[in-house]
């Protein structure tokens, strides 16, 4: 059923970050949102699962309108979507281990046992093996930004939101993350919006693309298609060109 | 400014007014109450919990009450002198440590203690997303870090005012027969002359809605940090502020209630 935004709103006061934002992830598909730092890509990224209430507009993820949803059915929509903290977010009182076992104790039917296996099977996949005592101070900036996706997709969600997945990471490991959400999509279905600043992961993982622009949709379209724009915003930003943007302004 | 109502300011500045702060305090703990239901939640938490809030906060609480009891035994006799029988000093420290000063101090060293390390885990973990993060995992934040937290305060705060009130009166008892010329008969005689069971029970009335204000403010402030580290550090001086004048309100409140 795929996850809608449609004309969001969201201000901070007098700062208006979210002005009619619309964009969609169809079923099954992985949609990257690109945009400036501080566009308001991860205030709109908080929405899909209820983090943000919007101010207007609406979301709608696996048919359901997030903002109207009563708490024990926004618990149940949460059951069914991973997200990737941009900054990971771990829980700092506990172990890597116990960090990836959270979502499943809460989420899953598995018993103690396949949790455990669950959890090493999730760390592997990350590249973090053998890593499960360590505390998240004991990591680097990359490895618990790692761990975070471990936690995300431990417990196998249809959706799957990444706010910038591989920021941070070295170009292998950077690879292999990308690799990690192709299969996400690939082998279990799932629906994925992955922010990101990264052009070549962008291109690795991108059934389509959305630019997210003084608050509203700039672009919305295939790669092909963003490969092809004439946009001075659009080429400025996946160039690298500041110059095509400030003509803009 | 009055320097008198300083701490009332403070507590209005920087986001939360202070009526609107005491209307969202309300709204948590109508929250909390509600999250009870969600068990498998805080069950396995509220042990750790308890641990904390108690074990940690027992040397602090019998320190105190260890130079309180002895404090009051000499005041009472210095005050007593000759117009009085010696033995009201028992009365004296009995009925003090029981009534207010066991509840009351123990109460205020522990806003100090449980309230700011709530406050400050919590919000540490409001400005890191940790709570968010919980969110996203299905977890209902309020069930997970307020429920274990707030019972682990009712139940324990109770249980540390007592031993903090037996180490007042065995402070008191050994100060009257070492430094007063006072037998232990005397002294007993005195510490049960007007005792009532009612006492116990007012006693452990103020601990237990102590426990609870300390640990749902400290929650409160938690919640609602921003910004970072001075965010944070803002959250646990202004639990500290709050829970102390909630509880010598709180204090009063039972006295016009009760007595
Ligand atoms: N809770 C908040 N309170 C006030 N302002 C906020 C809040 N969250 C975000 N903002 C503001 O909203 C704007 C967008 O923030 P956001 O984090 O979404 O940017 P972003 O597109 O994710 O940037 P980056 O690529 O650097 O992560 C910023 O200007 C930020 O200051
Ligand atoms: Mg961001």
């Amino acid at each position: 059923m795929g996850i809608i935004v449609r004309d969001l709103h969201k201000a901070f006061g007098p700062k208006v970050v979210l002005d009619g934002f619309s964009v969609e992830a169809r079923d099954g598909e992985t949609l990257v949102v690109l945009g400036g730092s501080g566009s308001g890509k991860s205030v709109m990224l908080k929405h899909l699962v209820g983090l943000l209430i919007p101010d207007a507009g609406e979301v709608e993820v696996d048919g359901q309108v997030v903002s109207t949803l009563k708490q024990e059915e926004l618990f149940e929509l949460r059951r069914k979507v991973g997200y990737v903290f941009q900054f990971a977010a771990l829980f700092d009182s506990m172990t890597l281990a116990e960090n990836v076992a959270m979502g499943l104790r809460r989420k899953s039917d598995l018993d103690e046992e396949g949790i455990a296996d669950r959890v090493d099977e999730c760390l592997r996949l990350v590249d973090l093996e053998g890593y499960g005592d360590r505390a998240p101070a004991e990591l680097s900036g990359g490895q618990r930004k790692r761990a975070g996706i471990a936690r995300a997709i431990a417990t196998r969600p249809q959706y799957l939101l990444y706010d910038e997945p591989t920021t941070g990471l070295d170009p292998v490991t950077r690879a292999m993350i990308d690799q990690l959400i192709l299969r996400m999509s690939e082998e279990l279905g799932v629906t994925g919006i992955v922010i990101t600043h990264d052009m070549d992961s962008a291109f690795r993982v991108a059934d389509r693309f959305a630019m997210l622009h003084n608050g509203r949709c700039r672009f919305h379209g295939s790669p092909d298609e963003i490969r092809a724009s004439e946009d001075p915003v659009v080429r400025g930003f996946i160039e690298g060109r500041p110059e095509l943007l400030e003509m803009e302004s | 400014m009055q320097p008198l109502l300083k701490p009332f300011a403070m507590l209005g500045q920087g986001g939360v007014p202070f009526a609107a702060g005491i209307g969202r305090w309300g709204q948590l703990t109508a929250d909390t109450v509600r999250a009870v239901r969600h068990v498998d939640v805080w069950l396995r938490l509220l042990l750790p919990q308890m641990a904390r809030v108690g074990v940690d906060s027992v040397p602090i609480a019998l320190f105190i009450a260890l130079f309180t009891g002895i404090v009051l035994a000499l005041q009472a006799s210095y005050t007593f002198t000759g117009a009085i029988p010696l033995y009201f000093v028992g009365v004296l420290v009995g009925k003090t440590m029981m009534l207010e000063l066991g509840p009351v101090l123990t109460g205020l060293a522990l806003s100090g203690r449980v309230g700011a390390n709530i406050a400050a885990e919590i919000g540490t973990m409001r400005v890191t997303e940790q709570i968010d993060a919980l969110e996203t995992l299905a977890y209902p934040p309020v069930a997970y870090l307020v429920v274990p937290r707030a019972l682990a305060g009712i139940i324990m705060f109770p249980v540390v005012t007592a031993l903090a009130i037996g180490m007042g009166i065995v402070a008191g008892w050994i100060t009257a027969i070492q430094l007063l010329d006072m037998s232990s008969a005397d002294f007993f005689n005195g510490l049960t002359l007007f005792f009532l069971p009612f006492d116990v029970t007012y006693a452990m009335i103020k601990a237990t809605s102590f426990g609870f204000i300390v640990t749902s403010i400290g929650c409160f402030f938690g919640f609602h940090t921003k910004g970072g580290a001075e965010g944070v550090g803002d959250a646990t001086t202004r639990a500290v502020v709050a829970s102390s004048m909630a509880i010598l309100v709180l204090n009063a409140f039972w006295a016009i209630v009760l007595l």
